[in-house]
């Protein structure tokens, strides 16, 4: 025992279907919230650092109106959208007319405060116990793929396959649109406004209306993650919604690359390997400091990122610096 | 010393040489803290006419362009542009009723190609609403060909359509001058407003800015008012000259007489009293 390596890496579980479904999953989730915050950050040039928070409004909204009003799952969804719409809307009217530093600010205290009162309104939101049992319609669908994943020839399919399946076609779709609204007049008045907000005013444009609409879709696409998360859990909790998940979907977008859509699911992805593939790393300390050490490793690799690739996998470099 | 002539010519209703006037402003006031920044500045602009703005620095002469552009929020007085009042209308909507200004220090979209940044400012494009995307493709792709037409055209008159494709945080200093210019002539003005436009550029580019001045305002009726240091471009290619110091407009008229005004030579020109 004692002349092995102090580091070994076990492969019982790496090869596992069932854990990378499940990694996947949170890849895919992540990519659809993250991609919200391209559109801010890579494409408006507002630091929206309140995505969790929209996220918890769009799942919550779901999960409630599915158990307490007993709306369709497929009715329940686009209202919790809406919902979420609603309010990126009312957030983003006062705090978009602040300078980046206070919008940021001001969107990490949205977030809290959603968090915090899905924690307190008990009668709501079931407090720390969460709510559960809103799952019912997306088991039905979920059982459909199951069997077409059967006729194809997998004779025992993993539980969780259909909903890996059905984020990632999610994510795919919606990366697609948005890079293809991006190569628009519409897009291009983002960047303008991106890149100077005075000077796409004196050319005729309405910079607020832009920076509330990039923050409303924003919102929309934190909605639907919300849904997959809830999805992926059965349930949902308040603690799943606190702003290390803004701040983690920060990071794989800065992997992936600024103003690149199609960098944000491959940095989602690195970024969920790289995370869930640590695991298996063993370590002559305890678990809990390995969990730890998992994301000094990740932070390790994103300030080396940053020294030598500043834009990321994907990024246009010309686009970091001109900016300045 | 010069308070005497300041308020003779700055109350009085001020001929524009005989043109129809395109823009008034009508005892326009600013302050910042105890600081009035524009205190009173009364003047107009007629149209067609390729009027100067000049003043010592710290005149309020870019505080003014804000001012009148919607940049900045007035503590009083009036504006009219086209006998409609536009004091307090945000920037977007002056640019879209055909006041559009540039800015002393360049706002180049840096990172956006040099096409974009032209083609960015054409007016009318229904594509920059979402709605209009999904449901009238057509007509935003169509507009879409005419802005990249009408856009190579301008760059081509500035000599940038070499650099179309380049982005425009790349250009000299020179050549970001002239796309600000380029980039709002998209976008249609009648009265451009142009705050040192020369400062920064070689005498071959200013010259072919000039020209381009005297052009548009020749064949399109366009109307300039511009900030301009160098007094051999301000008598010489303007047919009216506006003097303002501190805050105020102190002198009005043609580039001869506004030389021999003795409150302008006092407050600027001549410098040693």
């Amino acid at each position: 025992m004692t002349e092995a390596l102090p580091v070994a890496v076990s492969f019982d579980a790496f090869t596992s279907i069932g854990f990378w479904t499940s990694v996947g999953i949170i890849a895919g989730t992540f990519t659809i919230f993250t991609l919200g915050l391209q559109l801010n950050v890579g494409f408006t040039g507002i630091f929206n650092f309140g995505q969790a928070g929209f996220m918890a409004i769009g799942a919550y909204s779901m999960a409630i109106f599915v158990t307490d009003t007993g709306l369709s799952f497929w009715v329940a969804m686009p209202l919790a959208i809406l919902v979420t719409m609603a309010f990126a809307l009312v957030v983003g009217l006062p705090s978009l007319r602040l300078r980046a530093d206070y919008l940021a600010i001001s969107t990490i205290a949205f977030s809290e405060a959603v968090r915090l009162t899905a924690l307190n309104a008990r009668d709501l939101t079931g407090g720390a116990q969460g709510i559960f049992g809103f799952t019912d319609a997306w088991e039905s669908v979920s059982d459909t793929i199951e069997g077409w994943l059967v006729s194809l020839g997998w004779s025992d399919p993993e539980r969780l396959f259909p909903l890996f399946i059905v984020v990632w076609v999610v994510a795919l779709l919606l990366t697609f649109v948005l890079s293809r609204a991006q190569r628009t007049p519409w897009g291009r008045v983002l960047r303008a406004v991106r890149e100077d907000e005075d000077a796409a005013r004196a050319l005729g444009k309405n910079a607020f209306s832009y920076k509330i609409q990039s923050l409303v879709i924003a919102a929309g696409l934190g909605a639907i993650a919300g849904f997959f998360l809830a999805l992926n859990l059965s349930f949902i909790v308040p603690d799943e919604f606190a702003p290390t998940f803004t701040f983690l979907g920060y990071s794989m977008l800065v992997l992936g690359g600024l103003a690149n859509y199609w960098g944000v699911a491959i940095g989602a992805l690195i970024f969920e390997v790289i995370l869930e593939g640590l695991r298996f790393v063993e370590l002559p300390i305890s678990d809990v400091k390995i969990a730890a050490l998992r994301f000094v490793i990740l932070g390790l690799a994103l300030i080396l990122l940053m020294a030598f690739r500043p834009q990321g996998m994907f990024g246009k470099k010309e686009e970091m610096v001109l900016g300045e | 010393m010069n308070d005497a002539p300041a308020t003779a010519t700055a109350t009085t209703p001020v001929p524009s040489g005989g043109r129809k006037a395109i823009f008034q402003a009508n005892g326009v006031v600013k302050r910042f803290g105890g600081i009035r920044a524009v205190d009173g500045a009364t003047m107009q602009v007629g149209e067609g006419s390729i009027t100067a703005l000049i003043g010592p620095n710290g005149a309020g002469k870019t505080t003014f362009f804000n001012l009148i552009t919607g940049f900045y929020r007035p503590d009083g007085g009036t504006a009219t542009f086209r006998g409609e009042r536009i004091l307090g209308h945000p920037p977007y909507a002056l640019a879209r009723m055909g006041m559009v200004r540039t800015f002393q220090i360049t706002k180049a979209l840096a990172a956006m190609p040099v096409i974009d940044n032209m083609m960015l400012a054409g007016p009318d494009q229904p594509g920059e609403h979402l709605g209009n995307l999904v449901f009238r493709p057509r007509s935003w792709r169509q507009r879409e060909s005419e802005l990249r037409e009408e856009a190579m055209e301008l760059l081509d008159v500035f000599n940038l359509t070499k650099l179309a494709d380049s982005y425009a945080g790349t250009l000299s200093g020179g050549q970001r001058k002239l796309l600000e210019l380029a980039r709002a002539l998209m976008a249609r003005p009648r009265f451009l407003l142009l705050d040192e436009p020369m400062a920064g550029i070689n005498p071959t580019l200013g010259r072919r800015l000039l020209d381009h001045m005297q052009r548009l305002r020749r064949e399109d009726g366009v109307t300039f008012l511009f900030v301009e240091h160098d007094m051999e471009v301000v008598m010489n290619h303007s047919d009216r000259v506006v003097v303002m110091a501190q805050g105020r407009v102190i002198a009005e008229g043609e580039p001869d007489e506004v030389r021999r005004d003795q409150s302008v030579i006092d407050a600027y020109l001549g410098g040693s009293a």
